[in-house]
């Protein structure tokens, strides 16, 4: 019997505690602060190669280029080194706080009993000293808070301003002392595949990343022209087909000559196999 | 149009050489100079090009005798527009050809045509037959090969020679880029003439091109939303006869007409199964609209919808699985599909604004759409799972879009504050290439025939 009691009272109670935890657990919403997110580009070897290659077909600077400026900058203030004679000047004129308190001229008897001392033991400058630097005001630091790392972080404007100048100035820097094409000096491949990107003009069925590749040969004369005309290596069959293989052999024609491929490397080039493939390729369908 | 003979499709030189793979391992290692083992072939992957108009020469067609001479040059100015339009040409101006095609069974002179930069050539003539019948037939040539790339005949009555320079577009538009073209269609529209508050809308049928208007309806009754049976040349639109608003069909050959089943309420907003033997259309029931299904066949209805909104404009999947619709049932007007045979219905337009009037193209990767947003009325297009929506084109009333049979061209209408009355415009599927199609007065309410032939 008092066991039931006991058994009765304990179910109980159990409920009682589980009937609150249900009625608090629901009584405050849970709150979620969004998070910050960060934009991150991926750049492949390739894109950052193209991003620092330079314009290909900028023309050359004639005379001493001006430097890139895509912001007219705030009129400048007269020159700053004049400023800076002009202040130390009128220092000059004003009598120096230290020479007002320059030491009083001792005293002769002074003079002696130093004199004395000098040889005995050593010198007491009675001297009086320089004047004392002022204190630096204690500046409050701000204290570290570990907690408060957000704050700090967007005290900051963006770092990356425009170049700025006097005037605008957009020219690109090609063969500029200071411009990276002089140093990243494209192999004749490159130039190669520069040229058939600009020719090839894909059939507008593969435009939306439509999987397709078709492999054709070349076979090139020393001066850069077809010897042959291009063989397609790759089998396949259909309108999309052949339009892809159409599109790509007209873009191999339109080329000649490819006077890129230099004639000491002849023998390594006098035959390619070129791999047009759609599958990266994108209508501007998906940027709009 | 009877027959189609096909000749000389195959030119020799154009099979592909069934040679042995003499690739490098990695398909997309390229060999650096220098240091490639000897005896193979050095590999090359070119992955993106430069789309641009393709420059092309049409010539004029020649004429068998002086008889055909206006007819041969109309061929020739239908396609050269025809290919001008799709924005994916850009036909040279003749002004500028060296050589002058005489004889077509010729190989052309292409250093002529390299020389004005054509890439592709099209030569062709018209002769009339002995039976009364015109031939006309047509060579494509790739300039910088020298190559055919395609050549074909076609026999018709002299009066349909525009549908011939239509199929010859076709023709030459799939060649070139891989797609089915899309020049041998019509366009139903809703022509508009009087003055706005009394306007006369008359259901209109022309050629894709804007050429040979014809008039379906006297004008007599309001019609709305006509849309044409995918697989045959009938078609279905809405119309106030007597007092309540009724969906129709019209067969355009024999313009015979008849209401779709006997309802209560107003049906509306009617369009055609893939394989035409059912319409879905919205039924008005009180405040709420749902979404109903008739055999054409047995008359049969079946109920697809059954919630206390509006569901409307209902629009089938090609493939006939799904059916995209615009409700108001989560609070304003979005895109939802479900399958074919009602059931359970999911959201999937979360872009800006309201979404109305979806439309499944005929490849069935995007669904079109009217977006509102802030008062403006936007031709959009969005994927069937709900991704990569995008606005093609803005304005003050954009509205009703349909797609060309390619899915690749939106016809749609438009009208701004300061016109009398809409237009219609087509727009690239990329949102370029935005042109005012050519039609006697003001028109609405534009649907995309599937191609004739």
């Amino acid at each position: 019997m008092q066991f039931r009691t006991a058994s009765a009272i304990s179910t109980g109670l159990h409920a009682a505690v589980l009937l609150w935890a249900v009625v608090s657990f629901t009584g405050t919403p849970f709150k979620s602060t969004p998070a910050q997110s960060l934009p991150v580009d991926l750049v492949s070897e390739k894109e950052f190669s193209q991003m620092t290659k330079g314009v290909k077909h900028a023309p050359k600077p004639v005379k001493k280029p001006k430097p890139v400026v895509e912001k007219i900058d705030k009129p400048k203030p007269e020159d700053l080194k004049a400023k800076i004679t002009k202040k130390q000047k009128v220092k000059a004129t004003v009598p120096k706080p230290e020479e007002k308190a320059a030491p009083p001229k001792p005293d002769p008897t002074a003079k002696e009993i130093k004199k004395q001392k000098k040889k005995t033991q050593k010198v007491v400058h009675n001297e009086p000293l320089p004047p004392r630097r002022p204190p630096i005001p204690h500046k409050k630091r701000p204290k570290f808070n570990p907690d408060k790392i957000a704050a700090l972080l967007n005290r900051r404007d963006p770092q990356r301003h425009s170049i700025t100048g006097a005037a605008l100035n957009r020219e690109p820097t090609l063969g500029a002392a200071k411009a990276t094409a002089a140093h990243l000096s494209q192999s004749e491949l490159d130039a190669l595949r520069d040229r058939l990107i600009a020719l090839w003009n894909p059939p507008v069925a593969m435009r939306n990343g439509e999987r397709m590749r078709i492999t054709i040969r070349i076979r090139f004369r020393r001066d850069g022209t077809l010897e042959i005309g291009p063989q397609v290596i790759t089998h396949g069959s259909g309108p999309r087909f052949n339009a892809l293989r159409d599109s790509a052999v007209r873009a191999v024609f339109l080329g000649q000559p490819y006077s890129m491929l230099k004639p000491k490397h002849y023998d390594i080039w006098k035959e390619i196999d070129f791999t047009f493939d759609t599958s990266q390729m994108y209508d501007d369908i998906a940027t709009h | 149009m009877t027959d189609i003979n096909r000749f000389a499709a195959n030119p020799p030189g154009r099979m592909a050489m069934s040679r042995r793979h003499l690739l490098l391992a990695g398909a997309g290692a390229v060999a650096a100079f220098g240091t490639r083992p000897a005896g193979a072939v050095l590999h090359l992957d070119i992955t993106q090009g430069t789309p641009r108009p393709m420059p092309i020469a049409i010539t004029p067609f020649v004429a068998g005798s002086p008889d055909e001479a206006q007819t041969a040059q109309g061929v020739a100015d239908v396609i050269t527009n025809n290919l001008q339009r799709s924005g994916l040409f850009a036909p040279i101006n003749p002004e500028a050809f060296i050589e002058k095609v005489t004889d077509t069974d010729r190989v052309p002179h292409f250093a002529d045509w390299r020389a004005i930069n054509a890439q592709g050539l099209v030569t062709g003539r018209v002769t009339r037959q002995s039976d009364g019948r015109l031939k006309a037939e047509f060579r494509l040539w790739d300039v910088f090969a020298g190559q055919q790339l395609d050549g074909k005949q076609y026999f018709t009555t002299p009066d349909n020679w525009r549908r011939i320079a239509h199929i010859v577009s076709d023709a030459i538009y799939q060649t070139l880029t891989g797609d089915k073209g899309y020049f041998d269609s019509r366009i139903v529209f809703v022509d508009e003439t009087g003055p706005k508050n009394r306007r006369i809308k008359r259901l209109a049928l022309m050629d894709q091109d804007g050429y040979g208007v014809r008039y379906l309806t006297d004008g007599h009754d309001l019609v709305l939303t006509p849309r044409f049976n995918p697989s045959t040349q009938e078609i279905t639109y809405m119309s106030y006869g007597r007092g309540q608003p009724k969906v129709y069909l019209l067969n355009i050959e024999t313009n015979q007409r008849e209401v779709v089943g006997n309802f209560p309420g107003m049906s509306f907003a009617p369009r055609f199964s893939p394989d035409g033997q059912r319409v879905v259309m919205s039924l008005q029931q009180g405040p709420n609209a749902n979404l109903f299904v008739m055999d054409l066949r047995s008359k049969q209805t079946t109920r697809l919808t059954d919630t206390p909104a509006i569901d409307t404009s209902p629009c089938y999947s090609p493939d006939g699985r799904f059916i995209c619709f615009e409700s108001d049932r989560g609070g304003t007007q979005q895109i939802y599909v479900m399958p074919a045979k009602g059931g359970a219905a999911q959201r999937i337009s979360f872009g800006q604004g309201r979404h109305a009037g979806p439309v499944w193209s005929p490849r069935g990767d995007y669904i079109a759409f009217t977006g509102i947003t802030g008062g403006q009325f936007s031709i959009g297009v969005l994927k069937p799972d709900g991704s990569g929506e995008r606005i093609l084109t803005e304005g003050f009333h954009n509205e009703g879009p349909t797609w060309a049979p390619n899915g690749r061209v939106i016809m749609f209408f438009s009208d701004n504050p300061g016109d009398a009355g809409p237009h219609l415009f087509t727009i690239d599927l990329s949102g370029r290439n935005k042109l005012k199609e050519p039609t006697p007065s003001f028109a609405s309410d534009p649907a995309w025939s599937p191609l004739l032939s």
